[in-house]
């Protein structure tokens, strides 16, 4: 079964104007350069394909790029953005278009779990299948061979540059968003009142998460005595089959120890989730709000006490 | 090793040890059919606190206690299914239909207490 | 194979495979409810050997694939074998319709799964659970 692609949210580039001439500042590019690079076009344009596949085919050599080699989808949408990164590098144009190009290429490798190491060897064998034909063209002038690639090489090392920051950007935002996850996971869920407990969920849900909060709150139940759970699912913006059998899985499981659970919160795209991945919204007691779910909880208990009130009399 | 079974009031109590064989399972089957009959008991609790798995033969066992309890005018109730074992039995699919289940063995006999007043006099 | 052989012949044997296949799996490194479902699976192949084949084995080790720590459970008999393995995987648990053979609930709970089986020969089940 093949995942769709990851939707790339096309994100606004921290690059400002000034950032990009600063870039290029670092590189030491000069009008001669511009000037050399648009000599050794051809060298670059009428070998696309060896160049491209001289980066992809380094690649394919290490498992730890299986994230990106092994993916169709995935392999062929970058091997078009390297042909059209090659093609804008020798047009000169560097503005921020440019640099938009190089941002999301670098994205895509970071959510294809590519290492910045792998990629840097990636990139040299690039660099020398384009050095290769730059050399042979000035065979018999090789320093001046050397002084075109140099000038090449600016460009390229610019671009490693962005693509770099990118995929570190995006590797810290991953981070951000598992260290929010886990802030969120040590919110202890709520005990209100007697054998009522409400937990209410926020943020990304994964398997994983999944998993640890049936455990959580399974021994809740447990160590609480509860009888009614409220689980609140407001904060849960987008739930996947595996996820959505989780929570059938913790509602049974709950069951199986004399809890009733009570879903608050779903959303009409959560509620339009598990309609279409099959799952029977009629096994679940689903509520509103937080609020309606407490006040049906506590008319469970209430009955039960009830009871046992007169049961005592 | 045999399971103890308790009487209190119209209630049979089984209170299951660790390392239960399934010849201890099926004679507990036995016995406590023979004592619902003997004693007229309205319900049995089954206390598996102290298992730590539940396999596919524990709860088909368990079930048919339910079942043949009900035959006999009774309510059967486990109580006492441990977090991870609760977790064991969804992910494997196991079902403990037409068994009522309760926290602890107090739930349980409030859970026998309040069906027996909703079933009237 | 570096590990544990619990011969299987009587149904006392099931606890005792389930047992140690949870203290291994504890050595190993797995916690909370993974001891639980490994110590389930195990229980559920043991219980095959009686119920189908008399008698067999139960082998229990450590492994290691990819850097990552598991444990390997390998359920061995000489019985009748399985006459129609696709039968025999096929979910029937939730509707009790299985042929209780508790085959599919064991791959669930595991992550690898294989089953060979030979008709007069036996059947070997493998069963592997890795340490996230």
């Amino acid at each position: 079964m093949v995942e769709p692609l990851p939707r790339l949210p096309f994100r606004v580039t921290e690059f400002a104007p000034s950032d990009i001439e600063r870039r290029l500042e670092f590189v030491n590019l000069k009008p001669e350069d511009h000037k050399r690079i648009g000599a050794v076009k051809a060298e670059v344009l009428d070998h696309l394909d060896e160049h491209v596949s001289a980066f992809f085919d380094h690649l394919a050599q290490f498992e730890e790029a299986w994230g990106i080699v092994g993916r169709r989808d995935l392999i062929e949408e970058a091997k078009r953005l390297k042909r059209e990164h090659l093609v804008a590098m020798v047009a000169g144009d560097y503005g921020r278009q440019y640099m938009d190009q190089r941002f999301r290429l670098g994205q895509l490798y970071s959510r294809a779990s590519l290492e910045v190491s792998i990629f840097m060897g990636g990139f040299h064998g690039l660099m020398a299948s384009i050095g290769r034909r730059i050399t042979n063209r000035f065979a018999d002038d090789p320093l001046t061979g050397f002084e075109h690639f140099t000038s090449f090489k600016k460009i390229a090392f610019f671009d490693i540059a962005i693509i770099v920051d990118a995929m570190m950007a995006d590797r810290e935002q991953t981070i951000r968003q598992q260290q929010e996850a886990i802030r969120e996971l040590s919110t202890p869920t709520l005990q209100m009142r007697d054998r009522l407990l409400i937990l209410p969920i926020i943020g990304m849900l994964d398997t994983r998460r999944a998993k640890q909060l049936t455990d959580e709150l399974l021994h809740a139940i447990r160590a609480h005595r509860a009888k009614v759970v409220v689980m609140d699912v407001t904060g849960v913006a987008t739930v996947d089959s595996k996820v959505a059998d989780h929570l059938i899985q913790t509602i049974d499981a709950a069951a199986l120890m004399g809890a009733t659970v009570i879903v608050t919160g779903i959303s009409a795209a959560v509620a339009q989730s598990l309609v279409t991945l099959g799952v029977d919204l009629g096994r679940l007691t689903t509520l509103g709000d937080l609020q309606g779910g407490i006040e049906e909880a506590e008319r469970i208990l209430a009955v039960r006490h009830g009871r046992r009130s007169s049961d005592a009399a | 090793m045999p399971v103890p079974v308790l009487k209190q009031g119209g209630v049979l109590i089984a209170s299951i040890q660790a390392a239960l064989t399934d010849r201890d399972l099926l004679q507990l089957e036995a016995d406590l059919a023979e004592k619902v009959g003997r004693f007229r008991a309205r319900g049995v609790i089954i206390d598996v606190t102290a298992l730590d798995v539940l396999d596919s033969f524990a709860t088909r066992t368990l079930r048919g206690i339910a079942a043949t309890a009900r035959l006999r005018g009774a309510t059967a109730v486990v109580v006492g299914i441990q977090p991870y074992v609760a977790m064991a039995l969804v992910q494997l699919g196991l079902t403990l239909e037409g068994v009522a289940t309760a926290l602890d063995l107090e739930e349980g006999l409030e859970l026998l207490r309040s069906s027996a007043a909703a079933r009237g006099p | 194979m570096n590990g544990t052989r619990v011969a299987v012949s009587r149904e006392a044997d099931i606890v005792t495979a389930r047992q140690l296949g949870r203290e291994l799996a504890a050595k190993a490194g797995f916690v909370g409810s993974d001891l639980t479902l490994i110590a389930t699976a195990i229980s559920e192949v043991a219980r095959n050997i009686i119920s189908y084949a008399k008698t067999g084995e139960i082998l229990l080790s450590l492994a290691t694939k990819d850097g990552r720590q598991g444990l390997w459970v390998i359920a061995r008999d000489d019985g009748p074998g399985i006459p129609d393995i696709d039968a025999a995987m096929r979910d029937g648990f939730s509707t009790g319709r299985s042929l209780g053979l508790g085959l599919p609930g064991a791959r669930r709970l595991m992550d690898e799964f294989e089953i060979v089986s030979e008709l007069g020969k036996g059947t070997t089940v493998s069963l592997r659970k890795w340490l996230r």
